[in-house]
C-alpha cells in the first residue's frame, strides 16, 4: 500500500527521479563548495552558481508535475515543503558562495579550519539526506537512524559556529563592510546544516503520515 | 566499521604547563567547557599527563586544599593513555572498555594531535549506520 501511495503512478515516478536529482546537485555542489573555500580560489564559484540554476529549473520541474496530479493532495504539501527547504539550502550555499568572493584572506585565515570542517560536514549531510530519501522510497532501512545521524552533525555545525564565534569576538574589524561580509558569511554556510536538518525532518513527516 | 580514529578525533587540545597552578586549570576547564586538559611534559625526558576534573574535585575540593596553591603536576595522571591515530573504532573501543575510560589521546610518533571520546564513538558509530541502507 505504501510502495502504491508513494510512488505508483507514472507522474509520481518522475517526480522521485527528480527529486533524487535534486539531492544528487546539491551534494555535488556543496562539495564544489567546499573544495573552492579550501583552496581559496575565488574563481571556482561558477560552479556553484551552475549547478543552483540547474536546480532551480529541476525545483520547477518537480512543483509543476505535482501540480499536475502526482500523490495524493493530503501528501503533497511535505513533499512541497521538503524541495523548498533543499531550495533554500541552495540559495543560503549560493549566498555563501557570493560572500566569500569578498572575504577579506587575512580575515579569513582566522577561520578557515572551522569553516572547512563545517563544509566537509554540510557535504555529509547532504549524503545522509539523499540516502534518507531513499530509504523513504524504497522502504529499505530506517529512516529514524538518517534523521539522528543528521542531527549530530548539526550539532556539530553548532559547537563550530561557537568556536567561530569567539574567536571573532577577538578579532580587530576596522572597515564596517569587511565585518559585515564575514558574518554573513559565517551565517550562511552554518544555515544549511539547519536547512538539511529541517528537510530531513520533513521526510519523517511525510513517512509518518503514510502510516 | 572501518573508521579510524583519525577520522573522528578532535583536534582542538587544551594544554597546560605542570608547573600552572590548579586554579589555572579550573579556569581553561569552566572557559572552554571541556572536561580535561593535556599536561605538557616538563622536559625531553618527561611524559604527557592529563588533569580531568575528576582528579580536581577528588584530589583538591574534597581535601579543602587551596588550587591556588597546588601545582598541576601534583595531581595529573601520568603517563596518559593514548592510541595511533591509525587505529580502528572497533580496538579504540575494547580499550576504553578495558580501562573505563570515557576519553583517549590520540598520538602520531610521539606527538600527541587529538583527543576521541566515548560521544565521538557513539556518533561516530550511528553515522556509519545512517550510511548503509
Amino acid at each position: 500500500m505504501f510502495e502504491k501511495i508513494i510512488s505508483g503512478g507514472k507522474l509520481e515516478k518522475k517526480v522521485i527521479k527528480d527529486i533524487k536529482t535534486h539531492l544528487r546537485i546539491l551534494c555535488s555542489a556543496l562539495e564544489c563548495f567546499r573544495n573552492f573555500i579550501s583552496n581559496e580560489d575565488k574563481e571556482e564559484i561558477s560552479c556553484v552558481i551552475d549547478l543552483e540554476r540547474e536546480a532551480d529549473s529541476i525545483r520547477r520541474e518537480i512543483i509543476s508535475t505535482i501540480h499536475q496530479g502526482a500523490f495524493l493532495p493530503y501528501i503533497r504539501p511535505n513533499i512541497c515543503r521538503f524541495i523548498e527547504m533543499v531550495d533554500e539550502a541552495f540559495d543560503t550555499l549560493e549566498d555563501a558562495a557570493f560572500e566569500f568572493r569578498y572575504i577579506k584572506n587575512e580575515l579569513y585565515k582566522t577561520i578557515k579550519d572551522e569553516c572547512e570542517q563545517i563544509a566537509k560536514i554540510n557535504s555529509a549531510m547532504c549524503e545522509i539526506l539523499s540516502i534518507a530519501f531513499d530509504t523513504l522510497i524504497e522502504k529499505k532501512g530506517d529512516l529514524k537512524e538518517k534523521n539522528l545521524a543528521i542531527r549530530i552533525y548539526e550539532k556539530k555545525v553548532d559547537d563550530l559556529k561557537f568556536e567561530i564565534t569567539e574567536k571573532l569576538r577577538n578579532l580587530e574589524i576596522t572597515n564596517f563592510w569587511d565585518g559585515k561580509i564575514l558574518s554573513d558569511f559565517v551565517e550562511y554556510i552554518t544555515k544549511i546544516s539547519d536547512l538539511i536538518e529541517d528537510a530531513s525532518d520533513y521526510l519523517y513527516i511525510i513517512e509518518i503520515s503514510l502510516k | 566499521m572501518n573508521t579510524k580514529v583519525k577520522d573522528i578525533m578532535n583536534t582542538k587540545l587544551e594544554t597546560i604547563k605542570p608547573d600552572a597552578t590548579v586554579f589555572d586549570a579550573i579556569e581553561k576547564l569552566v572557559d572552554k567547557r571541556i572536561r580535561s586538559i593535556l599536561v605538557l611534559p616538563k622536559d625531553e625526558k618527561d611524559v604527557y599527563g592529563v588533569i580531568t576534573v575528576r582528579d580536581i574535585v577528588f584530589k583538591v575540593i574534597s581535601k579543602n586544599l587551596d588550587p591556588q596553591k597546588i601545582k598541576v603536576e601534583e595531581i595529573a595522571s601520568k603517563p596518559i593513555i593514548s592510541i595511533d591515530k591509525e587505529t580502528e573504532l572497533k580496538h579504540l573501543i575494547k580499550l576504553m572498555e578495558k580501562f573505563n575510560i570515557a576519553r583517549v589521546f590520540v598520538h602520531d610518533a610521539r606527538e600527541i594531535i587529538g583527543v576521541v571520546s566515548l560521544l565521538d564513538v557513539l556518533s561516530a558509530t550511528l553515522v556509519e549506520r545512517a550510511r548503509r541502507y
